[in-house]
């Protein structure tokens, strides 16, 4: 196995490489940001973070908790330091305190306040959180984690960058166990194979049940 | 209470360390759920927890920068961690040590990062033993590594100075209050070895400096290693099982 | 900052207490997975840290030698302190004791005080002259509700194993050597409930409490006293309700100490 854990400070290569992210150079040399996984054999010195608070970038899409409502708009609580805001008209329909919404990130700030747009309402359903810097474990490459979530619960999951989950009917508190088991996991090889296995057998069991 | 001793005599010290040996060192990552990042830390008889908030809004709003985070370290000490009860509430000793610690880690920490931001460190002392600023500071390390907060390296620091005629790394408290002894609190950044804290108590010559600068440095690299170690034991690397997910799923069902 | 987060939580705490049911799937009358744990600041006459759920709390003694208030030459004293560290929690904030830290503090203090557990007579040296006085510091290291009964075992327990230090002629202390340990004469733990849509809940996670309309605790001796009452936090009970809490106070704080006895803290 190629992947190590490194720490802030820990020198990830002396080489010349292309920078991925969370590392800096210096001296010549490349070293790690933060406390997290990398690959020495990728071309790319790159490294996973293990922990870490969501930071906004463009592009991301988020699941934010209308946090408060003024005149102008709506503050929104995207799970971060940095704030950020809705003009009231961005939304078609009134929305409360306590509003769930998906929305994406058009940009951040100078004073690090997030814009967003396409702000849409998730009605009902429940918000599920997990660490931030691990969410893209639950979309999976090219969605299929996502794919086996909603197959596997029968519910309607939208997934956001910032360390939240937003669900609808199916089985969800199955759901919320999975989750879970996904989040403690997510450093680990081989998780999208152990949790389709996991749906496959629930699903013998449920067919076993109902002959 | 004074002992007496004469470590050039003896050629060792009164608990039977060497003069460059630390005392037993241990560090568990992730331990106050609540926190974003936390640390426990044994060091001889010192215990101390650190726990990581943050970043976080600053407040009040005059204490933020709009061009960095703030890093701002509590250390406080219970009541009971030391021999005569401790009144509860921050003393002037207790605000120095705050200061020159958030001092030390905003060196490290890439603060331009987070502008508008505080991040909150606190640093408690349940036991103690001399060295418990250095002991916080290592622990506080770790939680805000384990906090995933970027840094340009971990802040590696402990207690080296004199005592009984001899230079001595990581001085206990019948060291501390040795006739001749000199107190260095002493913390780095491995890597360049940069000096982020730096304090001292005592009668030193400029020689005796010269020898005791390359024993703290040695002894802070010694702490590093076990900082590390301690980060690395938080994830075993390995393959997900489909039989613990199972297990999960079961066990919250009953 | 985060208050919408926070009230839509509540909102469900409240949803399914209505239900009779709780967002950790416990009974309404269950507490929380026990854990206690002593001696680990040398530096103390005493200390344990205990772990109530996910709260963990840590507690330690120290004695000093005092002189005796003058309309009670021959009795020493006790001094309890409860302390929300700003480790522990979030929302936690340093600075002068918050008005909860202190109801904490008194609440656990009149439990032991009130049931004359401690014979203050006992805690004498010499009368008029010296006296012993006990402070008992607890600490909230990771706040997830209930600091009350998670302090009470603290204190109870630390007091329990604690060992008093040697005294010279000149009634002063001996570093590092003791003599003696405080003897309890019964036994007081508290229980806390809270009411969250309508129903009693017994030992509130930090959520329950902040959903709660009402809290009350109750300290019950191993001889069938109580010795303190407290309602906090706004709202009412019925006469029955607190009945039923008293009763159950007694029944907990039972098991409670049958699990302590088991693993030789009592």
């Amino acid at each position: 196995m190629t992947k190590q854990i490194v720490i802030p400070g820990e020198l990830i290569s002396d080489e010349r490489k292309r920078l991925g992210s969370n590392v800096f150079v210096s001296e010549g040399k490349i070293y790690s940001k933060v406390f997290g996984i990398t690959d020495k054999q990728n071309e790319t010195a790159d490294v996973v973070p293990l922990e870490g608070q969501y930071i906004p970038r463009s592009e991301d899409a988020v699941i934010g908790i209308v946090d408060r409502v003024i005149f102008a708009g709506y503050g929104i609580d995207i799970n971060s330091a940095a704030k950020s805001f809705i003009p009231k008209s961005a939304m078609r329909n009134e929305i409360r305190l306590g509003d769930v919404i998906a929305a994406k990130i058009q940009g951040v700030n100078e004073v690090k306040e997030a814009e967003l747009t396409y702000p849409k309402v998730l009605s009902r359903g429940e918000v599920i959180e997990i660490t931030p810097v691990r969410s893209p474990r639950l979309i999976g490459k090219n969605g299929s984690m996502l794919n086996l979530l909603q197959e596997g619960t029968d519910s309607e999951i939208f997934v956001g960058k910032n360390g939240r989950v937003w669900a609808r009917e199916g089985n969800i508190e199955l759901l919320k166990k999975v989750v879970k088991f996904i989040d403690e996991n997510s450093y680990k090889s081989n998780l999208t194979n152990a949790v389709e296995e996991f749906f496959k057998k629930q699903k013998v069991k449920t067919n076993g049940k109902k002959s | 209470m004074e002992k007496k001793a004469d470590y050039k005599k003896s050629k060792k010290r009164l608990d039977d360390r060497k003069m460059d040996e630390l005392r037993p060192l241990k560090i568990k990552v992730g331990v106050i759920p609540n926190a974003e990042g936390s640390a426990y830390l044994e060091w001889g008889q010192n215990k101390v927890y650190a726990a990581v908030y943050g970043p976080r809004e600053a407040l009040p709003k005059h204490t933020a920068n709009s061009l960095k985070a703030v890093v701002k370290v509590e250390y406080r000490m219970t009541a009971f961690s030391v021999p005569e009860r401790k009144r509860p509430g921050p003393n002037r000793r207790d605000q120095e040590i705050s200061k020159v610690l958030s001092e030390a880690l905003a060196e490290a920490v890439f603060v331009e990062q987070f502008p508008n931001t505080e991040i909150g460190v606190y640093v408690e002392v349940v036991d103690s033993n001399a060295g418990s600023r250095v002991a916080c500071l290592a622990a506080a390390s770790c939680a805000l590594a384990d906090a995933g907060i970027p840094m340009k390296d971990m802040v590696a620091a402990t207690g080296v100075g004199k005592a009984y005629g001899e230079l001595v790394l990581d001085l206990n408290k019948d060291e501390e209050d040795a006739p001749d002894a000199v107190d260095i609190p002493i913390a780095i950044l491995p890597n360049s070895e940069e000096i982020v804290l730096l304090q001292m108590d005592g009668l030193l010559t400029k020689k005796e400096w010269e020898g005791v600068v390359r024993l703290g440095i040695k002894g802070c690299k010694q702490v590093y290693e076990v900082q590390k170690k301690a980060l690395q034991e938080k994830f075993v690397l390995g393959e997900a099982k489909t039989k613990d997910l199972e297990e999960k799923v079961k066990g919250a069902k009953e | 900052m985060r208050s919408a987060v926070l009230e839509n939580d509540i909102q469900r705490v409240i949803e399914l207490a209505r239900k009779g049911e709780r967002v950790d799937g416990r009974k309404a009358d269950e507490m929380r997975p026990l854990k206690v744990e002593i001696g680990f600041a040398e530096n103390a006459e005493g200390s344990a840290k205990v772990t109530l759920g996910e709260t963990v709390v840590l507690a330690g003694l120290k004695v000093e030698v005092g002189t005796p208030y003058p309309d009670s030459q021959d009795e020493g004293s006790i001094s309890v302190g409860a302390e929300a560290l700003p480790l522990a929690h979030a929302e936690y904030e340093s600075g002068r004791p918050s008005a909860y830290e202190v109801e904490v503090s008194r609440v656990i203090d009149r439990g032991l005080r009130e049931s004359k557990a401690i014979d203050f007579k006992e805690l004498c040296i010499k009368e008029g002259e010296a006296v012993w006085v006990a402070y008992l510091d607890i600490y909230a290291l990771n706040g997830q509700g209930n600091l009350f009964d998670a302090g009470s075992i603290a204190a109870l327990v630390t007091f329990q194993n604690s060992k008093m230090p040697k005294i010279d002629k000149e009634n002063k202390i001996v570093k590092g050597e003791y003599s003696g340990s405080i003897k309890l004469k019964r036994l007081p733990l508290l229980t806390t409930f809270v009411k969250v849509g309508g129903k009693i809940f017994t030992d509130p996670s930090y959520m329950e409490e902040k959903a709660a309309e009402a809290r009350f605790s109750v300290a019950t001796t191993d001889d069938d006293y109580m010795s303190a009452m407290q309602k906090g936090h706004g709202g009412s009970f019925t006469v029955d309700e607190v009945n039923y809490m008293i009763e159950e106070g007694f029944k907990n704080t039972e098991k409670i100490r049958k699990q302590l006895k088991k693993d030789k803290l009592l």
